[in-house]
């Protein structure tokens, strides 16, 4: 695959080591006044942003981190920064 | 009940020259025909353990500073023992006596998990890399260091212990499930390059020039 | 077969090594070192083939496989590029797309049919009426197509893979592409270089002219490809063309194996850290009425055909050629000994002085300004009419040979499948390569350059680039790099002329689908007015050759014939694989992968029926009686052994673990007891059941817990996920491989066990639902739960997978005397049926959740602050009534049980059959079933649907679960 996904304990690898974790969205809602339509949000509303996003990989041929990196999704390519732009 | 006996999922073909039992396992020292090398050689009867903790600095596991750097390993005294993440170190005996597991909770014996061998001699690394997209030559490394990562497709922890023509090898783990198949794999891949199976003094030897 | 040199330095044939081959039935000779080809070339052959549409006689053209023109059966094998495969002994080789003989093709008169097919003609005409076109296809597909190869066909050779990494990968061993590898590698770096020919040199290596005085072209790619032979840290592909080049420089090839390599052909995959793409040129089809008939060829090719393979292109040879490579190609084979009337060169003026003398020394006539309008001859070139560029004067020759050549094309192709911009230059008359991705760089002729010191400067410079990217290589050494190539020349200038003048009716811009410029004109005419849309529409380019032909000509003449003032028009998109590749490479060794359980050589030897079930190999069947009737009696009235190793096996401990579980697990942990086994599942977000297992508290915050099989590669994963916020401190260690597991199941079960254990195994010292841990002769340390899947009692025990095989063999001695039994995972399929013990994944699916197969009772509301995962959903769905729910069902008189996998129907679908078997315990067939809330009462009739039957329904009725001791006391027992 020609994704590379750099592990932070493994270092750059090829993307077929990882699983895809999602985007991130921060720690899970309280069950306190939770809402069905504000749980769904969480679970199930993604802002699929053309450009770079923070996302969850889980390193599951390798050292089995769970870990974030900021990925360009018009080009494939991992950024340093979230506003790293070319 | 006399007939206890532990068993390898690794097993070869070659014929057995010389053996020796070392508790209830029944190992191969040298096999007839093992050639000029490469050789692999079947280590799952040596100890593997996990250790987890949160705070490895504090740990000393046989008296030995586990690597602070993620995915560097350190060989003292026959133990070899992998920094694997922030929390976690494998380690596994590879030369002299038998190891105990340390009482503490946080070790773990996981030598039955997985099956353990070695691949040494020259041409290694030209096996590896039909085998796996891993950068075992790569220059920002130091031996001996880990990989976890895919070999023959199955999740392993491969530890490059020489990377100097003929002392060139690895030690491998994956899950003991996969042992008849990624041996088959490894064997035929190293076919062109003269792998055979070898004994347990073969290792040692290596173990000792390295 | 005709002499051959063999003085020549740039020979790579051994004109002393014959080799036989087969062909049409006859045997031939080639020499060592040639390609199909060139041997058949040597033979005498000149008609290769026939072409896809009109059956056109078509020969060696370019002689780097960039159209189907030399594409033959070889050894059963369809499509081979004979041009680029080496002659091996005893091939047998055989014509394509031919009724006849490619010299005499029944299906030649189709050319003459052309005016009833214009461009397009399939869209336009075999549409109306609809009827017509399953007759049409069948006649048209008859005809057309190229190859031949049986469904069941096996290709025979060794394939294998590599993955290599290194810091700089070439694509292109050629002038610039050793010049750049060497540069690199000076820097210390580890370099890469794949080169398509067998060979390094690239457009070098077969050229006899001057390089510099007194050395040739040719002696200088020996001396560079010596150079980079003997630097350690390049490692060179040969035989190796390029075929993908992706994000992040992943670079992929396939490589020809020579007769000592251990491989047919090898899939290689490089991740380089940057790329230098050098790829060169080929040349620039010229068009003109027959430009494709056998004997034209290109400068290169007559060039090659003498130089590297000693063959003499023919007696007599017209050019028409645009650069100074057709002057020099005539300048070698006129000293070879071939008779050349006349050259005409497109351009007025431009030419090489030092060529062009060589060719007045000569006394060769050269016009200027002057290009071949058509060739003439009914299978091969006899004559050649020449006219003026303006079309105004003309001149016939005969010659059996016409040197045909436009100019030159870049190969992009390795950058713009890697997403490069290609923009047109007017001064070379290429699309050039302009917005490169990071970390790539091109080199060489591609460029644009002619001179051999330039290519070689660019490549120079590229390679210090390359290195630069690796933080190998020093500003000051990338500037004098620069500097050099300033006092060089630039890129040279090329010709422009896109077509001779002529109307164009046999002028074909592709030779793989028959694509005439009438055929173009006819496109753009309809609309179809840019190259994407030409291609598509008049086939041209959609062949084999993937725009090897067409490529360049296209876009020129749709800018052409539009009269646009700008040529803004962009060539078409060209994707991988660069070069056709067999399936089988890509294959590679492909080593079986699975797991095999510590019982698996035993259990062979029983004769277990294995299958491949998730990433395991397990025993399913022990007899080839599929229903099991046997093996489920036996564990019925008797005692079974079943292999449950691939049960998922962890242990979590840490000061957090406790925690960890609690949030994936939807009971309520906390209150589990030492010493106690405790069924509990997990679910999604959405609340769907994704994993049902056991948890046996061990210590505190020490706990260890079994998954399902196909869960147990996921578990740790999905812990770590559910708590990545938390920074918990916890461990868990997949145990799963370290333990087998025997289910020693049946009435007599604990009459075996009690032979092998020191423990009371009494139902007073080991009761139903108790775990243990005890060791066998003082030795194997089992862990021991009694359970009930199966519906009997039962025990399943959990065995460090070294020791698995004396156990298995203790429990075998002890059950001896009671005829203990094998049993398979289908026959614990159907006796957990009957018990209605589910199983994920039949039982459910990826929309069931918790509630709806009844397992609801597991759900502890009271645990609060936890966030366990699905049970907010689960909060949700408890108040939907509309959901699926998980009923047993009984058949009608007597019936047999539906398929799995029916469908519930009255007039609509309202469910489907989970499982469903015929009981033998229960002498009628029962099954479980997912259906919609109002069918799930009892007495409910179900009519089932299945696959295939043709509307004839079946019905049950639902009932009571579970089926079988429903009281549960014979797990108890």
């Amino acid at each position: 695959m020609a994704l590379t996904i750099t592990c932070p304990i493994c270092g750059k690898r090829n993307g077929y080591e990882f699983r895809y974790g999602g985007e991130e969205k921060g720690p899970r809602p309280d069950e306190k006044d939770l809402t069905p339509e504000s749980w769904c949000d969480y679970v199930h509303m993604n802002q699929c942003v053309a450009g770079v996003q923070q996302e969850w990989w889980f390193h599951r041929d390798g050292c089995g981190s769970w870990f974030t990196i900021f990925r360009d999704t018009t080009t494939n390519l991992e950024k340093e920064t979230p506003e790293a732009k070319e | 009940m006399k007939d206890i006996k532990r068993h390898s999922a690794v097993a070869f073909k070659a014929t057995p020259l010389k053996n020796q039992t070392y508790g209830d396992w029944d190992v191969v020292l040298e096999y007839h025909g093992e050639g000029d090398g490469p050789w692999l050689v079947d280590l799952s009867h040596r100890t593997r353990l996990d250790l987890q903790s949160a705070d490895l600095a504090a740990k000393k596991p046989f008296g030995i500073t586990i690597p602070e750097v993620y995915c560097q390993s350190v060989l003292e005294k026959g133990v070899l023992i992998n920094r694997m993440n922030r929390i976690q170190a494998s380690i596994y005996h590879l030369d002299g006596q038998s190891m105990d597991t340390p009482k503490e909770k946080e070790y773990t014996d996981v030598t039955e998990a997985t099956i353990f061998v070695a691949i040494f001699g020259s041409n290694v690394f030209s096996i590896c890399e039909k085998l796996s997209a891993l950068d075992f030559i790569g220059a920002d490394k130091q031996t001996p260091f880990l990989f976890q990562g895919p070999f023959s497709h199955v999740p392993c922890q491969i530890v490059t212990l020489g990377r100097e023509a003929e002392k060139s090898g690895v030690v491998l783990t994956c899950s003991r499930g996969y042992g008849k198949h990624m041996i088959d794999g490894i064997l035929h891949a190293g076919e062109e390059f003269g792998l055979k199976p070898a004994g347990e003094k073969r290792f040692a030897d290596w173990i000792n020039s390295l | 077969m005709m002499n051959r040199f063999n003085h020549l330095p740039t020979l790579k044939i051994d004109v002393s090594d014959k080799i036989p081959f087969t062909y049409k039935g006859k045997t031939y000779y080639g020499t060592k070192g040639d390609t199909i080809a060139t041997a058949l070339y040597a033979n005498g052959v000149r008609i290769y083939a026939r072409s896809l549409k009109y059956h056109r006689p078509r020969g060696l053209y370019s002689m780097d496989g960039e159209c189907s023109n030399t594409m033959m059966e070889v050894n059963g094998i369809p499509n081979v590029r004979t041009e680029t495969t080496a002659l091996k002994p005893g091939m047998v080789v055989k014509e394509q797309n031919v009724k006849g003989s490619a010299e005499n093709d029944l299906m030649g008169f189709i050319d003459k049919m052309d005016w009833a097919m214009p461009a397009g003609f399939y869209y336009d005409t075999m549409h109306k009426p609809a009827k017509i076109w399953p007759v049409a296809m069948k006649q048209i597909r008859k005809a057309a197509g190229i190859g031949k190869l049986a469904p069941d066909h096996h290709m025979p050779g060794k394939y294998d893979e590599i993955f290599p990494s290194c810091d700089v990968c070439v694509i292109g061993g050629g002038p610039a592409g050793m010049k750049a590898a060497l540069a690199a590698a000076q820097k210390g770096l580890r370099v890469s270089i794949m080169e398509a020919r067998p060979w390094l040199g690239g457009h070098f290596e077969y050229r006899s002219s001057e390089y510099i005085s007194r050395q040739t072209h040719h002696e200088r790619a020996v001396q560079l490809a010596k150079e980079v032979e003997k630097t350690e840290n390049i490692r060179v592909f040969t035989h190796t063309a390029n075929v993908g080049v992706y994000n992040n420089n992943l670079i992929t090839g396939f490589q020809v194996g020579k007769e000592s390599d251990s491989f047919t052909e090898r899939y290689i995959e490089i991740r380089a850290n940057s790329v230098v793409v050098a790829t060169g040129c080929i040349e620039r089809p010229l068009l003109f009425e027959n430009n494709e008939r056998p004997g034209v060829m290109q400068a290169g090719c007559a060039l090659r055909l003498a130089n590297t393979y000693g063959i003499l292109p023919g007696k007599i040879a017209v050019f028409s050629i645009g650069h100074d490579l057709g002057l020099e190609t005539a300048v070698a084979l006129h000293d070879l000994g071939l008779s050349i009337p006349v050259i005409a060169d497109i351009r007025e003026d431009g030419q090489d002085p030092a060529m062009l003398k060589a060719v007045l020394d000569r006394k060769i006539t050269i016009l200027k300004g002057w290009v071949a309008t058509e060739a003439h001859g009914g299978k091969q070139v006899k004559k050649v009419t020449i006219k003026s560029v303006d079309g105004t004067i003309s001149k016939t020759f005969d010659c059996d040979v016409l040197v045909a050549s436009a100019g030159f094309t870049p190969l992009t192709g390795p950058l713009v499948v890697n997403q490069a911009k290609l923009t047109y230059d007017n001064h070379t008359n290429f699309f050039l390569p302009t917005d490169l991705p990071k970390k790539m760089y091109a080199a060489g002729r591609l460029l644009g350059f002619e001179n051999a010191k330039s290519i070689e400067a660019s490549g120079h410079l590229a390679g210090l680039k390359a290195a630069y990217d690796c933080e190998n290589c020093s500003i000051a050494d990338l500037g004098e790099a620069k500097k050099a190539m300033e006092n060089l020349p630039g890129p040279a200038r090329g010709t422009k002329l896109v077509t001779a003048p002529v109307k164009g009716r046999k002028t074909f811009i592709c030779f793989d689908e028959d694509t005439s410029i009438k055929n173009i004109k006819q496109s753009i005419d309809k609309g179809f007015d840019v190259p994407e849309l030409i291609k598509r529409f008049s086939g041209a380019g959609l062949g084999p050759g993937q725009g090897g032909i067409p490529g360049h000509n296209l876009p020129l003449f749709a800018a052409k014939y539009q009269a646009l003032p700008d040529i803004k028009i962009k060539p078409t998109t060209v994707r991988a694989p660069l070069v056709p590749t067999l399936i089988a490479t890509y294959a590679g060794t492909n080593h079986t992968m699975f797991k095999r359980t510590p019982m698996d050589e035993m259990q062979r030897k029983d004769g277990g029926i294995f299958r491949n079930i998730g990433v395991w190999q397990r025993a399913r069947y022990f007899s080839k009686d599929f229903t099991c009737k046997k093996e489920i009696e036996n564990v019925r009235t008797n005692v079974g052994m079943l292999d449950g190793s691939t049960l998922g096996k962890f242990r979590i401990h840490g000061p957090d673990a406790l925690n960890a579980l609690q949030r994936v697990y939807v009971s309520d942990l906390s209150k589990i007891k030492e010493g106690r086994v405790k069924y509990t599942a997990m679910c999604n977000d959405d609340g769907c059941v994704i994993d049902d297992g056991v948890v046996i508290k061990r210590g505190e915050n020490d706990y260890y817990f079994s998954t399902s099989t196909g869960r147990a590669g996921q578990t740790i994963e999905w812990i770590r996920y559910h708590t990545r916020y938390d920074n918990w401190n916890f461990a868990v260690i997949n145990l799963t491989d370290a333990m087998g597991v025997i289910n020693l199941s049946g009435p007599n079960a604990r009459k075996v066990l009690e032979k092998v254990v020191d423990i009371d195994v009494s139902n007073e010292g080991f009761g139903f639902s108790e775990y243990k841990e005890f060791k066998i002769s003082d030795t194997i340390p089992v862990r021991a739960m009694r359970l009930g899947f199966v519906g009997e009692l039962s025990y399943e025990l959990h065995v460090p997978s070294s020791y698995m095989k004396s156990v298995w063999l203790m429990l075998k001695e002890a059950g001896r005397e009671f005829k203990i039994q094998n049993f398979g995972v289908e026959a614990q399929n159907v006796l957990r049926m009957e018990k209605c013990h589910i199983i994920l994944g039949q039982e459910s699916e990826q929309r069931t959740n918790l509630l709806d197969i009844g397992l609801g009772f597991l759900w502890s509301r009271k645990k609060t602050g936890c966030k366990t995962v699905g049970v907010a959903a689960l909060a949700q769905a408890e108040k939907d009534n509309t959901r699926l729910k998980l009923v047993g069902f009984k058949m009608e008189n007597n019936g047999r049980a539906p398929k799995d996998g029916s469908l519930i129907v009255d007039d609509r679908v309202r469910g489907y059959v989970c499982t469903a078997r015929n009981s033998f315990s229960l002498n009628e067939a029962v099954g479980m079933a997912l259906v919609e809330g109002d069918m799930s009462k009892i007495g409910t009739r179900l009519a089932f649907y299945e696959d295939e039957c043709k509307g004839e329904l079946i019905y049950g009725t639902v009932v009571q679960t579970p089926f079988y001791d429903p009281d549960g006391k014979r797990m108890k027992m």
